[in-house]
């Protein structure tokens, strides 16, 4: 930096005060840099002196600089709105790619990352499937393109010692997990095969957080243990600071699995991922035709375990991502073209500012000066301008993006990556450079194609070229707000949709709040029930509540836990084609206190829902309908999950609800007593209140802790927050594309009223005539009108055409809303239609009030 | 009458004595006044007020500490100090009786 400055004020300053102020500058260095940048250009904006015409050129791009910043000095207005518009729109544009870049296109930060994938089972309908332990111990150990393996299923430990009892986010995952990812502990040491056993897998590795945070970064507990679930548990090692979890980015802590050598590894139960680095030159098309070829076989040898044939191989960072990318790319798509209008904006603002100095220049010409030598200004004031609004860009993009990124969903991987980086900074300067180019030479264009006329006309300026372009612009600032208008539109419709669907219960007045019941007290599944009934006798005294249910999972929670279900009496072939539904072990009164209704049969009585009674269940609509399309499912005899497990009368069919999702596609649910199921160590509690249910959290936390206060309690919130946050990721998607639409329209607005009132003015002359000649006031409203409306109408119907286009990339964001919403692309015409009419309305009225004898007066 | 500039400047320029040169300069004012002046507004200002002689400088000696260049001090001349009066003498007749806090005292 100092060089750089030095190198400057050398060549632009006289020797002697040059001298004076480098030296200066040497001595006080320790100031910084930005200082000394500050000081740089101030002493080059104080001390230097004109330069000849002919000068240095370094000398005469710094006059240029001058000229340049005074003329931006003295139009305020003009210097702020092309500011903040490029501001707005190069930061937006910034902070977008900055998520793209480490999220989508940045390799994952491993050794070798382009060579692991997943391995996913391929299913009856042709999607993924997780795998289960034998299958997945089968495609490592029989292939020949996979050079390590390894599988990884979710756990949720409590910590219970080293402060409040806490629960975590964790992985149980084979000894190999970090070997394949090709990371090691930062202290202590990694799994070991031996670990990974039944009944020696007592072992931790701790995230390099999670030990700061709970364990103050102690490096003594390695090798000790540390009381899990209330199970004493060694901390092998500790991650690295540096080390993101990217296939899994919520968990903290992993155990090893401890699956080898266990005899009953399941083929059928689909609770892992398998993660794998393939060999160096081998494709994942090619690893996916070899597993293929290796599952074809299992199927021979285990007919009725396997859905389908086939397994599903991508690279790990496509997968992980598979989510999010559509939304990323279409909101990439969007802040470009917010991008384009500003620049089309910014263009069409010092396009009329050219007119305004078409004499200006003229003059300049006809005194001698080169057309190179005007571009040249020209360009300095397009480039300080564009630089200008860089700058703006890069302070929004640094002020925004935290914000951006806070509300993103916590499961996106490298989301602790994600900053305003080089690139993104790289790409603002590139388009800080082009706009410089484009501002430059739109305006010289213009100008030099009338030079001698707008010399010769005085202050009567033709500018038709810059006129024409104007028009363009505007034209396609129109369209291309339109495009933005039809996707927020879209995206907005989709939500109302979406918040208007039947979740299948009555969501209002109900807290609800994660419990758990773990360590050695809680060994015995009588002791776990015992523990909910306890609960649900002391919140269910509480005043203000109705009634407390408890569940296995709650609707809308982003819980997945499904089994399949087999009509006992009528069993397919293979049990893999068997319907896959939601599992809901509760409590009896759980329908009730849901409100979701029984439409056949009954719910469960108290005498049922115990462990010695017949085992019964519920179905819900559309699973009875699928298992027993023509019958009644009443009395039907049904199994969930494996050949071991109990059969079940069905006693009642219950109405459907959205468990995934609001835009759940299959609502396929079945609920069974608890007492008539294994024991979960993490239950919901569900609460009926009289009243507003967040007043009631505190007391239900302080009822449950007086009952155990070993046990954490997370998750408290209403169902109506559960409901919200499940479209979280949809509200953000319509803030930002509602952000940029709302910019993109305002833009569109002040393009078409600056061209008009340019217009107006410059046609003064002529509407004087046209008025003095008997053209009433209304005629000369409709002139101009006419002019904004037909820009308006090109526009409307470029971005209709646009929308058709470009709408069906959002197809995946969309809920109940075709991407050629005929009600949207409607609204958005009479939207656009409406505004572009009163933006002309203002000149409009100027024009219908000019009076004739000033206009002829004018010239 | 001085500007408003130049007169923060003479005074500081009196105030740093020996060695009144870019920097010195520049801390007396930010000390003193609160301003936080480039050096080029430094220069520039000392430089109008050496045109109309209100300042002389003249050239120290070069120092490592600066990269081998040379300083430039500046002192008031008598001039300087004159003009100075009469600037603050034309303030106080104009701020006689009004309640500015510039009262003859």
């Amino acid at each position: 930096m100092i060089r750089f400055c030095i190198w400057l004020l050398e060549r632009a300053l006289r020797p002697d005060l040059a001298s004076h102020v480098i030296g200066d500058l040497i001595e006080q260095q320790e100031r910084g840099s930005l200082w000394m940048l500050r000081e740089t250009i101030s002493a080059l904006w104080h001390l230097h002196a004109r330069p000849h015409p002919r000068g240095d050129l370094v000398l005469s791009v710094l006059a240029d600089l001058r000229v340049a910043a005074r003329l931006l000095r003295r139009s305020p207005a003009f210097t702020l709105v092309s500011v903040l518009t490029l501001g707005l729109a190069i930061g937006a544009t910034t902070v977008i790619f900055s998520v793209i870049e480490p999220v989508l296109l940045e390799p994952l930060p491993y050794p070798g990352a382009e060579r692991l994938v997943m391995v996913w089972e391929r299913n009856a309908a042709g999607t993924r499937d997780n795998v289960g332990f034998a299958t997945f111990r089968d495609l490592a150990t029989q292939s020949r393109t996979i050079e390590r393996a390894a599988a990884m299923g979710e756990w949720q430990p409590t910590l219970s010692d080293h402060g409040e009892p806490e629960r975590v986010r964790g992985d149980r995952v084979s000894w190999t997990y970090f070997r394949t990812l090709g990371v090691k502990p930062a202290l202590g040491r990694d799994f070991l095969e031996s670990e990974d056993r039944p009944g020696t897998n007592q072992v931790v590795i701790l995230s390099h957080g999670l030990w700061e945070r709970r364990f103050g970064g102690d490096s003594s507990i390695i090798g000790n243990a540390i009381s899990i679930d209330g199970n004493p548990m060694t901390v092998a090692g500790v991650m690295p600071a540096s080390f993101d979890n990217a296939p899994s980015p919520l968990a903290k802590i992993w155990r090893v699995l401890g699956y080898l050598n266990q005899p009953y590894a399941c083929r059928t139960c689909h609770h892992l991922q398998m993660i794998a680095r393939i060999r160096p030159g081998v494709s994942p098309e090619a690893a996916q035709n070899e597993l293929s070829g290796i599952k074809s076989q299992l199927i021979l040898a285990y007919p009725k375990e396997y859905a389908a044939a086939g397994v599903i191989v991508g690279k790990v960072q496509d997968e992980i991502t598979m989510g999010a990318r559509p939304a990323l790319w279409a909101l990439s798509g969007a802040v470009l073209l917010v991008l384009l209008i500003a620049v089309a904006n910014v263009v069409s603002l010092q396009l009329a500012r050219a007119i305004r100095r078409a004499q200006e220049f003229a003059v300049r010409g006809a005194l001698g000066a080169s057309r190179a030598r005007m571009i040249r200004q020209l360009l300095t004031e397009g480039l300080l301008l564009a630089t200008l609004g860089g700058l703006a860009g890069v302070l929004v993009a640094y002020l925004s993006l935290p914000l951006l990124v806070q509300r993103l969903p916590d499961s996106l991987p490298r989301l602790d990556a994600i900053h305003v980086d080089v690139g993104a900074l790289g790409v603002v300067t590139t388009i800080v450079l082009l706009l410089a180019i484009v501002m430059g030479l739109a305006p010289a264009r213009g100008r030099f194609a009338n030079l001698s006329s707008s010399l010769g006309s005085g202050r009567r300026l033709s500018g038709t070229v810059s006129h024409s372009t104007r028009a363009a612009l505007v034209v396609a600032e129109v369209a291309l707000a339109m495009m933005l208008l039809v996707s927020a539109g879209l995206l907005g419709r989709s939500l109302v949709r979406l918040l208007g669907v039947d979740v299948g219960f009555d969501t209002s007045h109900l807290l609800t709040l994660e419990i758990n019941s773990t360590g050695s007290r809680y060994a015995s599944d009588s002791s776990v029930y015992d523990f909910h009934d306890r609960v649900r006798e002391a919140v269910g005294a509480l005043p203000g509540v109705s009634s407390v249910a408890v569940a296995n999972q709650l609707p809308l929670g982003g819980n997945v836990d499904m089994y399949g279900v087999a009509d006992i009496d009528n069993l397919p072939a293979n049990l893999e084609q068997v319907p896959f539904a939601d599992r809901y072990t509760v409590s009896a009164n759980y329908l009730s206190t849901m409100r979701i209704p029984i439409i056949e049969g009954s719910g469960f009585t108290a005498a049922e829902a115990t462990e010695g009674s017949n085992k019964v269940a519920l179905v819900s609509e559309a699973l009875a309908k699928r298992l027993w399309p023509n019958e009644s499912a009443l009395g039907k005899r049904i199994r969930m999950g494996g050949e071991s497990r109990p059969a079940r009368t069905v006693i009642g069919v219950t109405g459907n609800i959205r468990h995934s999702g609001l835009d759940a596609k299959t609502m396929m649910q079945w609920y069974v007593p608890e007492r008539q199921f294994d024991a979960d160590n993490q239950e919901v509690l569900i609460v009926r209140t009289a009243g507003d249910p967040a007043t009631l959290a505190p007391a239900v936390r302080r009822t449950i802790a007086a009952i155990d206060p070993t046990q954490p309690i997370v998750k408290i919130a209403t169902m109506e927050d559960v409901v919200a946050a499940s479209t979280s990721q949809r509200r953000l998607a319509l803030a930002l594309f509602g952000t940029f639409a709302a910019a993109a329209l305002l833009l569109a607005i002040a393009g078409i009223y600056g061209v008009l009132a340019g217009t107006v003015t410059e046609r003064t002359r002529e509407i004087g005539v046209r008025s003095a000649l008997g053209a009433t006031p209304r005629k000369l409203i409709g002139l101009i009108v006419g002019q904004g409306g037909r820009l308006a109408a090109l526009g409307i119907a470029l971005g209709l055409a646009g929308s058709f286009a470009l709408t069906r990339y959002l197809r995946s964001l969309l809920f109940g809303v075709a991407p050629n919403d005929l009600v949207t692309l409607a609204g958005v015409c009479l939207l656009l239609a409406a505004v572009t009419l009163a933006a002309c309305l203002v000149p409009a009225a100027r024009a219908a009030r000019v009076e004739p004898s000033t206009a002829l007066r004018s010239e | 009458m001085l500007g408003e500039l130049e007169q923060v400047v003479l005074l500081a320029v009196m105030r740093v004595g020996k060695d009144a040169y870019g920097v010195p300069i520049h801390d007396e004012i930010q000390r003193r006044a609160g301003r936080d002046l480039t050096l080029g507004t430094i220069y520039k200002t000392l430089s109008r007020l050496e045109e109309k002689g209100f300042v002389a400088s003249h050239v120290g000696e070069p120092t490592t500490q600066r990269g081998g260049r040379r300083t430039r001090c500046y002192v008031v001349s008598a001039a300087g100090k004159r003009s100075l009066q009469s600037t603050f003498k034309a303030l106080r007749h104009m701020a006689s009786g009004l309640d500015v806090g510039l009262e003859p005292t």
